[in-house]
């Protein structure tokens, strides 16, 4: 697959994600990398379950 | 700037003339188009003029200055979006089964009353409210309305706030509850499917988490799959003779079913139930209402439902009272919903990249959900009146045969036979659609017909199922994160009581906070299954009163940003929706506990109950436990309305202190900070 192919698929599951609200660990990774290069990185599924248990943790995300 | 005007005059008279159409074809079957057309034209002069007007002058939205999507990036929950991604993630969590729930009960009514109060309540009240929610937010932080509450106007309206919430939760969880009841009831074929969603979401969670963890999108893929694989097995099961009465329930039955799911999935790890239901329902729900967008622009059906009926005069089968206060109650979310001022606050404000992009989400969103709720409204009025009348009403109402409610149905002046209720009952593949109260059945009788008219006739009873799934589906996904979140309450408020109890992760206090949770709104499921007048009558008033309550919060809340500011000069922008409510939700409440009609009145109710009972026309212990129901609701009802009053009574306080100058107002916004992006 030509890279260019690559870069819109990842480009396409990433808007996808946000808009199911679905964690996005690469957007995460770059994160954090750019803005806290000293933290470690957590493993995918570390990072998974952090973030379901903060977006269902503290009130409703969804309306009736 | 005059050439610029004129598409946008273009617009406001084709709004004008739909309206016109609509007005001037009374008594004559009109297509849906008009009603589209209508609700387009003033949806797209109010954002275009009304929303600019709010963005601009109110608010004064600055985009130099950074959110705290930009001030606070973490990567995970504060994530600067651009603005159509964030409209679809925002319009996903705030449309559910509200915006077509009460549009197809409200239709009883006709479909007009209901139509111009969805097209001018949102752009007049619910898109305001959404969008000053979503505006306070974003300039603290991304606070919820509870948070802004106490900080804008005290400790004691903050405490109300989240005791409002908490009540419109259990009644909210208990009306949805009973609308997936009523529509399961008796259904092998629907008890099936849904009941397929659970071990569906339960692979779907591993698959995220342990199998190939983080790929939420290939296990959503693959629930989906499986979930349309369960649909269409669904029928071969209903036609079995020996699975078929495994997957028939009553309606004691499956309360009883939907209470454990609730109680089990609020104490199960979120990965494992929740999240993954979570996706699989806002993928379906993205889905079908494009699907159902595209089905009425294409087929654009002929209105078969009059455009006022003689329900206005307060005695309509599906539910008491009269057009004012009741159609603007039944009609919540759509028109304007208490309930999207949690969403506003909640996620979307800490995704915001740009503070303009609030218009297009804040009250673009809003918009969006009002024209979901107009095409629930033409799928409803797409049915035959006595169609119509025939699944909504209550059993009571049209005794136990077919015939029995061709009669009655005859009597109110519509059409019906026997035959026809039948066939239509086998083509949508089921032994009956009588009395099957909620607007989830009408509704899917509605879309199948529209989608079998776009899509291929001969999959009418599919896409009947189709669209149940789909209803009860993103209910049972409400049911669970609503305990959850009825359960951190409670173990909120618990932790003040007794430490240990606070704990979230503490798994004595999960089970006794979730056991509550589900018994509080399992309470008022059971009485609307053994309500003889068929729950929706005394609960959907209910709930939409306390989402309304909850509007009329937020809408203080904004009020008091906007007086706190400096802009009471503006303030009519949330006083008039405000003033409004408060109409409405106070007659309401009222009506539902002092009216004389016991169909209405609670208090009314449990007189003549008791006169039954002792006539020796009633099961004394039955007539003991319907008037207990009556009382209690009666109770719910005064306690929303109190809470109210004095809600606004503490607000027009703080505002009149402000503004005759003998408190100085405290500015909780967070400081400027500008914005490092370009442009």
């Amino acid at each position: 697959m030509p890279a260019r192919w690559k870069d819109g698929q990842a480009g396409f599951l990433s808007i996808l994600k946000r808009l199911l609200g679905m964690p996005d660990y690469a957007a995460y990774v770059a994160h954090l990398q750019t803005c806290h290069p000293e933290r470690p990185v957590p493993s995918e599924r570390e990072f998974y379950d952090e973030y379901v248990r903060t977006r269902y943790g503290d009130g409703p995300t969804r309306c009736c | 700037m005059p050439l610029t005007i004129l598409p946008w005059l273009g617009l406001a008279l084709a709004g004008a003339v739909a309206w016109g159409t609509i007005a001037l074809h009374r008594g004559e079957t009109i297509s849906a188009a008009w009603l589209i057309l209508a609700a387009v034209g003033t949806y797209l002069v109010a954002y275009r003029f009304y929303s600019r007007f709010l963005a601009e002058r109110v608010f004064e939205l600055n985009d130099r200055r950074a959110t705290p999507a930009e001030r606070l990036e973490n990567g995970r929950d504060f994530v600067p979006t651009t603005r159509w991604v964030l409209f679809g993630h925002h319009f996903a969590a705030i449309a559910g089964a509200g915006p077509l729930v009460g549009p197809v009960l409200a239709a009883q009514f006709g479909y007009l009353p209901g139509t111009i109060w969805i097209v001018f309540g949102v752009v007049l009240a619910g898109a305001v409210q959404d969008f000053i929610i979503l505006f306070g937010s974003v300039r603290r932080n991304g606070k919820s309305l509870g948070q802004m509450a106490r900080d804008e106007i005290g400790p004691f309206t903050g405490m109300l706030t989240m005791a409002a919430i908490l009540a419109i939760m259990i009644i909210l969880l208990a009306v949805l509850a009973l609308v997936v009841v009523n529509a399961l009831r008796g259904s092998p074929w629907g008890v099936f499917t849904i009941a397929c969603t659970i071990p569906i979401a339960i692979l779907m969670g591993f698959w995220m988490r342990v199998i190939r963890p983080g790929r939420t999108i290939e296990a959503s893929v693959i629930g989906l799959v499986l979930l349309l694989l369960a649909l269409v097995a669904g029928r071969w099961v209903a036609a079995s003779p020996g699975l078929a009465p495994v997957f028939t329930l009553s309606a004691s039955a499956l309360a009883g079913w939907l209470m454990a799911y609730g109680f089990v999935a609020s104490v199960l790890p979120v990965w494992m139930l929740l999240a993954p239901r979570d996706y699989l329902s806002t993928f379906m729900k993205i889905g079908t209402v494009l699907l159902l967008a595209l089905g009425i622009l294409l087929v654009l059906p002929p209105l078969k439902l009059p455009a006022v009926t003689r329900f206005v005069d307060g005695t309509g089968p599906v539910f008491a009272g009269k057009l004012f206060p009741f159609c603007f109650i039944t009609i919540a979310c759509g028109a304007i919903s208490g309930f999207h001022a949690l969403v506003s606050s909640g996620t979307t404000p800490k995704m915001l990249r740009r503070e303009s992009d609030a218009r297009l989400i804040g009250y673009g969103g809003m918009v969006m959900e009002s024209f979901v709720a107009v095409m629930a409204m033409c799928a409803a009025a797409v049915l035959d009146p006595g169609v119509y009348f025939a699944i909504n009403a209550p059993l009571a109402t049209l005794g136990g045969s077919l015939d029995s409610a061709a009669n009655v149905i005859r009597g109110w002046g519509f059409t019906v036979t026997p035959e026809q209720l039948q066939t239509l009952a086998r083509s949508v593949g089921e032994e009956t659609l009588l009395a099957r109260t909620g607007g989830a059945p009408s509704l899917a009788v509605g879309m199948a017909h529209i989608f079998s008219r776009a899509f291929g006739e001969n999959l009418t009873a599919l896409w009947y199922h189709f669209a149940i799934l789909f209803e009860a589906l993103f209910i049972l996904t409400t049911l669970d994160a609503g305990t959850r979140v009825g359960r951190f309450m409670l173990q909120d408020l618990g932790g003040h009581i007794w430490k240990p109890m606070g704990r979230t992760s503490w798994y004595p206090s999960v089970v006794l906070s979730s056991a509550l949770v589900v018994a509080a709104w399992g309470y008022f499921l059971v009485q609307g299954v053994l309500d003889p007048l068929g729950g929706i009558n005394s609960l959907w008033p209910l709930f939409g009163i306390s989402n309304q309550l909850l509007a009329a919060i937020a809408l203080c809340v904004g009020t008091t940003i906007l007086v706190k500011a400096g802009k009471a000069r503006f303030a009519w922008v949330t006083l008039g929706p405000l003033a409004w409510l408060l109409a409405v939700t106070l007659t309401a409440g009222w009506q539902k506990i002092f009216a004389d009609d016991p169909r209405l009145g609670f208090l009314a109710h449990a007189r003549a109950t008791a006169g039954q009972a002792a006539a020796g026309a009633l099961d004394p212990a039955k007539a003991a436990r319907l008037v207990f129901n009556d009382r209690l609701d009666a109770v719910v009802a005064a306690v929303f309305m109190l809470v109210t009053v004095a809600l606004v009574g503490a607000c027009v306080r703080e505002w009149t202190l402000i503004l005759a100058r003998r408190k100085v107002p405290v500015a909780r916004e967070t400081p400027f900070v500008e914005t490092v992006y370009a442009g």
